[in-house]
């Protein structure tokens, strides 16, 4: 083993741990600022495992984007909303959470085999480390110029959708006086709905 | 020149659907009008039809969907001659004898009609996929009929007619889709169909597919639950088109398809299918005996009945087809006017319970007419020497006497239950005393009672001379049946030969000795 | 690399529908913005001639020599073409019947509109792409749209939780569907194109790595999401009863269609090695859809649910022509969706037209609409039993020849279950009829007897009659006139190459299959 591989095992080896012990966190924790913040720290690591795997474009952007933006608007907007609520406890939860884990541990086992036992197809060509901007860039304008594109309206689509569920609405003087009260409703009324228990019914 | 039967009446359905400014008078007249057309139609054909010749006349061809197999393709025998006819005189009759103030009258005329095209397309179709179309055409018109005029109970009945005969149309498609599929054919026309040659074992499963479908819809005992609540709930016109016309479905599908494309599985199925039949004579007759109201008691006649033209079918002789086939006709008849007159019984008294019902034979306060002709109608059904319903029934149990003994005996005795329960029904309704405090019934006017004199004409004529409607079936039944003799004597001496050599010679030998003995008997009968 | 050579490489021309979609969505959404409130009246027109000059894009595109495009990302061949052009086409039919109901409730029309383009869009690339990066874009070009039309009515919280269940389950099924996809990625040593990946695959091994079947299970999971398969069904019902309805509409047959083409083309292209093991899971997912969409919808009460659980079972017999996978399978896939959409586009126009005049799409509240209201009740009866397959209408032709196909490919037990739940499924369907036809006018709901008189001259009704003819019009003559529509759904399957080899492969295999059986017969003698 020269020593690059020695550092290179380390730093996997730090990376994965960090990352997979935020990523609990992030589960487990019941404080959601906390978990926001070490959703960050997960964005980070892979980020490192980017850098590892000679990705340096691909470990910028995941900084630029998940940490940056992503995670940042969703601290925003824990922070923004701010409501503390507490929840009933809801008896017998340990069930659901032995099931969840049970369900997830399966999962994981089903994949983990698969990815051992699976001969993967290893692609022969090097690594094309600092000159990936430039292949990327050629892919978008070649072979992946469709979805490109495509994501560009895909884009302008959800900007226009998130205007739209988020300005607020003016109800225009011109409809018709009996549809004010319900404006920006579906026409259908609710049905009526029928108590769950006999306890609604009676409260 | 088949295509008019079909044609006329869609068209008069569509334009009284489409003339929104129509009143009830003149919707009915011109629905009255276009069944009118479609009967003259029909008895022209009737000139035109070439007896010398069994097999299908005055082909209609025209490609419709070729990949699926499915062509509009049409053909006449002497079966489905009758057939249609049949349906084109009920469907007048049952127009004429609908009441005339009736709710949302285009659209009960109209359906009416749709129904008939159908019907009628279904009787010629020369295509499976084509029957299979026309049959379920009729489905939700019928279901509107029964739903919206019905009387109590109607919704209920509707249904239960409704998701029997979509099963009934289910298994049918199954059974036709693997008889041309399994002959590695995409051709669905009857002729190919009527020529393959699967192993037997496929072939008796198909026909019990289709022994089934078509069971639920002649009705067969244990699919026949639908009957009684249907032909009850429905209203007279309705009722008469439902026994009179569908329930003919069932059989004609029966004899053209399970026997006309696997005449061995027939062959080998038919002892239990006789059995079956006569077990339906039996169920009918006793069920109709406890019945309290006189429309169930015809309701459930009409299961018995049913059960003699199974039983000819089953016989494998000419003559019990023959019997078979004019039975279908003469049941149609007779269901037609005793439902026609328990309508005008229950519309002028208001009542039809049995035990209510008394004495209206009275030439002064009851209904005379209607009781003579009800008198007619129950003896006709019963089987009275001399009416219609005799001659058939004779020509059934002459026919299957020679094939099946025991199974024929049972319905004839079956026959003699009928007289019990007509009697029951003649006497409670008709004789007795008529309670003076409440016979104050409206009079029964000639347009009420003509559907029910043209029927007894034709009861009564039909009667006397015979020939005039066995001559018509006569030679697709013997075709039918030459299809299948050689086949059966076949099967049955593959199957039995070695324990009863006997049984090889009884169906092809006695029948042939049988039919001249008989038909002469029946043509020197007046 | 040289421009033109490239240019010329890329064959954009492939993309001209889509185009004029793109087009047309910016123009309207500009023309709405300079133009204010007052645009609304000419954009929907607009929206429609734009989808209309889509069509006429594919009609020209049918048959083209090259259909290749984008080097490998795009194909345009028929099947592609003719998915195309019934996303197309329930948009352009869902575009009208939207106009009063988004007007009655108060949202602005031109955003709707482009978000039902953009997800118009969205359906077409994924009905045509061939590569795994295309597919996923488009995909999700397809469910964001549609969340945000879900979601439209912001003020009414049905329309929020529809929105937002839709958003979660889609987002983890399109998680779920990209895990599977990435492993494809891995398994092909970074091929992207399906055919590359196939080619890859097949010279790697002859016998199926664990990878692909976990792969085809993930796949499958947003696959069978998209088109409501049981059990990925659960969001249906909520969803379709909280939207505004012509989005239910739109989803229900166009976000259909796209499923399905995504469906035929990955499936027949990437998984020939596991083709046994997908046959066994879609004809799982076939009988469970065609199940428990009939039995539920029996238990329905509200109009919209009963549609939701009805188009889960039609699904499911649309998915019979998928697993036979003969030419006629297909074909009578492509035949059904085109009937398909013409009846249930026309249902829920009905649907639309009711609930706008009385306010509600309760079954009960239906009851005696005849004597109100002829043509919505002749209407909704027409595309009602076209449904549940009562001839002559057009949906008995589309049953009839999946039924058919299904059985001549001799998949005997899933025609059964077909025909055994469309019975079912006629009682359900006949039960609404009976509301609005049977009821004595004594019965009649309080909704209809409130029902206002018939205007069709406010603004919106129009378009909305319009829809509801031309549906009408397709559903009773589609079926009688068949024959075109025959020709065009089987010359899609046999101009399609990928099809086309899927199909003589699956031939080879079912003749050794049989001839390895009748060796194994033949040999204890």
């Amino acid at each position: 083993m020269t020593l690059a591989e020695g550092v290179q095992l380390v730093s996997f080896g730090l990376l994965a741990a960090m990352m997979i012990a935020a990523a609990l966190g992030v589960v487990l924790l019941s404080n959601i600022v906390y978990s926001a913040f070490l959703l960050g720290i997960v964005f980070v690591s892979i980020s490192g495992m980017y850098v590892l795997l000679n990705a340096g474009f691909v470990a910028a952007a995941q900084i630029l984007i998940y940490v940056g933006a992503v995670n940042v608007l969703i601290l925003f907007g824990i922070m923004l909303v701010n409501k503390r609520e507490d929840f009933a406890p809801v008896r017998r939860a340990w069930l659901g959470k032995v099931a969840t884990g049970a369900v997830c541990l399966g999962l994981f086992a089903l994949l983990s085999t698969m990815v051992l036992g699976t001969p993967w197809a290893l692609s022969s060509e090097a690594a094309i480390g600092d000159g990936a901007t430039v292949m990327i860039g050629l892919h978008f304008f070649s072979d992946f110029l469709l979805p490109f594109e495509l994501a560009s309206v895909l884009l302008l689509i959800a900007l226009v959708g998130a205007i739209i569920l988020a300005r607020r609405e003016f109800i225009p003087d011109e409809m018709p006086q009996d549809t004010v009260g319900d404006a920006l409703k579906l026409p259908e009324r609710p049905r009526e709905l029928v108590p769950a228990s006999r306890d609604g019914a009676e409260s | 020149m088949l295509t008019p039967l079909l044609l006329i009446p869609a068209v008069g359905a569509i334009a009284l659907a489409c003339w929104s400014g129509c009143s009830a008078q003149r919707a009915r007249s011109l629905a009255l009008a276009t069944a009118g057309t479609t009967l003259l139609w029909t008895v022209w054909l009737f000139t035109q039809f070439d007896l010398t010749d069994p097999g299908f006349q005055m082909r209609e061809f025209l490609p419709w969907i070729p990949q699926l197999g499915l062509n509009y393709d049409l053909g006449l025998d002497g079966l489905s001659l009758l057939m249609v006819a049949l349906n084109s005189l009920l469907t007048w009759i049952a127009l004429w004898s609908s009441p005339t103030t009736l709710d949302r009258p285009r659209l009960f005329y109209s359906l009416m009609l749709l129904v008939s095209a159908g019907v009628a397309g279904a009787f010629l179709a020369q295509n499976l996929l084509l029957f299979f179309l026309l049959y379920e055409v009729e489905l939700v018109p019928l279901y509107l009929l029964v739903a919206i005029w019905g009387g109590e109970k109607k919704t209920y009945a509707a249904t239960k007619f409704l998701l029997y005969t979509a099963l009934s149309g289910a298994l049918m498609l199954a059974g036709f889709l693997a008889t041309v599929l399994l002959t590695d054919g995409l051709d669905f026309r009857y002729m190919t169909a009527m020529g393959q040659t699967l192993p037997l074992v496929a072939q008796t499963i198909l026909l019990g597919c289709l022994v089934v479908a078509f069971g639920i819809k002649i009705p067969l005992v244990p699919f026949h639950t639908w009957l009684p609540d249907t032909y009850v709930a429905a209203s007279t016109p309705v009722a008469m088109i439902l026994g009179g016309v569908l329930a003919k479905l069932g059989t004609y599908g029966l004899f053209r398809f399970g026997l006309g494309m696997f005449p061995d599985a027939w062959a080998l199925l038919a002892p239990y299918l006789a059995v079956w039949a006569a077990g339906g004579v039996l169920y009918g007759a006793v069920t109709a005996i406890a019945q309290k109201d006189i429309k169930r008691m015809v309701a459930y006649s009409s299961i018995g009945h049913m059960g003699y033209v199974l039983l000819g079918g089953a016989a494998l002789t000419d003559l019990a087809l023959t019997g078979a086939v004019t039975q279908m006709v003469s049941h149609g008849l007779i269901l037609a006017i005793l439902f026609h007159l328990v309508g005008l019984v229950e519309a002028k008294v208001g009542t039809r319970e049995l035990d209510v019902l008394n004495g209206l034979m009275n030439p002064i306060r009851g209904l005379p007419m209607t009781s003579a002709l009800l008198v007619l109608g129950g003896m006709a059904s019963a089987g009275i020497p001399g009416l219609m319903g005799f001659v058939t029934e004779f020509l059934v149990f002459q026919g299957s006497y020679a094939t099946y003994p025991i199974p024929t005996l049972l319905a004839v005795t079956g026959t003699g239950l009928t007289a019990v329960y007509f009697i029951i029904l003649l006497n409670r309704t008709c004789f007795g005393r008529l309670d003076n405090a409440i016979a104050y019934f409206p009079k029964v006017s000639f347009t009420e009672q003509f559907p029910a004199l043209i029927l007894a004409t034709l009861i009564l004529f039909l009667g006397i001379q015979p020939n005039w409607l066995v001559k018509w079936g006569e030679p697709t039944a013997s075709s039918m049946v030459a299809l299948l003799l050689p086949r059966s004597v076949e099967v049955i001496a593959g199957d039995r030969a070695p324990t009863s050599p006997v049984a090889l010679e009884t169906p092809a030998d006695l029948s042939h000795k049988a039919l001249p003995i008989a038909v002469a008997g029946l043509k020197s009968l007046p | 690399m040289d421009f033109s050579a490239l240019a010329a490489q890329l064959n954009a021309g492939a993309i001209l529908p889509e185009g004029i979609v793109i087009i047309t969505l910016i123009t309207v959404l500009v023309g709405d913005l300079i133009g204010g409130r007052a645009s609304s009246r000419w954009t929907p027109y607009l929206a429609i001639a734009g989808l209309f000059a889509a069509i006429v894009a594919l009609v020209y595109q049918w048959d083209t020599a090259n259909p290749i495009a984008f080097l490998g990302g795009f194909n345009s061949d028929a099947l592609s073409v003719v998915f195309r052009g019934i996303i197309v086409l329930s948009a352009m039919i869902t575009v009208p019947m939207s106009i009063r109901y988004v007007e009655q409730s108060g949202t602005s029309l031109a955003e709707f509109i482009v978000i039902l383009m953009t997800a118009t869009l969205g359906g077409m690339v994924l009905s045509g792409a061939d590569e795994l990066v295309t597919i996923f874009v488009a995909l999700e070009t397809l469910s964001i749209s549609s969340y945000l039309l879900t979601g439209y009515m912001k003020r009414d919280p049905r329309s929020n939780e529809a929105a937002l269940k839709y958003l979660l389950i889609g987002a983890a099924s399109s998680a779920i569907f990209l895990y599977g996809v990435s492993l494809l990625y891995g398994l092909s040593g970074g091929q992207t194109r399906l055919s590359a990946i196939a080619a890859q695959l097949a010279a790697d091994s002859s016998d199926a790595p664990i990878g692909l079947v976990v792969a085809l299970v993930f796949v499958i999971a947003g696959i069978a999401f998209k088109i409501a398969a049981v059990p990925f069904h659960q969001w249906t019902p909520d969803v379709y009863e909280g939207s505004p309805t012509p989005v239910v509409a739109f989803l229900s047959v166009g976000s259909k269609a796209a499923g399905f083409a995504l469906a035929i083309r990955l499936l027949v292209s990437v998984f020939p090695l596991v083709s046994e093991q997908w046959h066994f899971v879609f004809t799982a997912l076939a009988i469970l859809s065609m199940v428990l969409g009939n039995v539920v919808a029996l238990a329905q009460t509200s109009m919209k649910r009963l549609l939701a659980y009805s188009s889960i079972a039609q699904a499911g017999f649309v998915m019979i022509g998928l697993i036979v996978g003969t030419e006629a399978g297909y074909a009578s896939m492509v035949f059904y969706l085109l009937v398909y959409l013409f009846m249930n586009l026309g249902g829920f126009t009905c649907v639309i037209l009711f609930s706008l005049r009385t306010g509600t799409d309760q079954i009960s509240e239906y009851s005696g609409l005849y004597q109100k209201d002829p043509l919505l009740t002749l209407g909704l009866s027409i595309c009602l039993l076209s449904l549940g397959g009562i001839p002559p209408l057009a949906g008995f032709f589309g049953k009839l020849y999946i039924f058919w196909a299904g059985w001549q490919a001799g998949a005997y037990g899933l025609v059964l279950v077909g025909l055994i739940t469309s019975v079912i499924s006629i009682y359900y369907y006949i039960r609404v009829i009976k509301m609005m036809v049977v009821k004595e006018p004594q019965e009649m709901s309080d909704s209809v007897k409130n029902y206002p008189p018939m205007r069709w001259n406010l603004p919106g009704m129009r378009p909305l009659q319009v829809s509801l003819v031309v549906a009408l019009v397709a559903t009773s003559l589609a079926g009688i006139l068949s024959n075109p529509l025959f020709t065009l759904a089987n010359d899609s399957i046999t101009h399609t190459p990928l099809l086309k080899a899927a199909i003589a492969e699956q031939a080879a295999a079912m003749v050794s299959h049989t001839e390895t059986v009748e060796t194994i017969a033949i040999a204890p003698q």
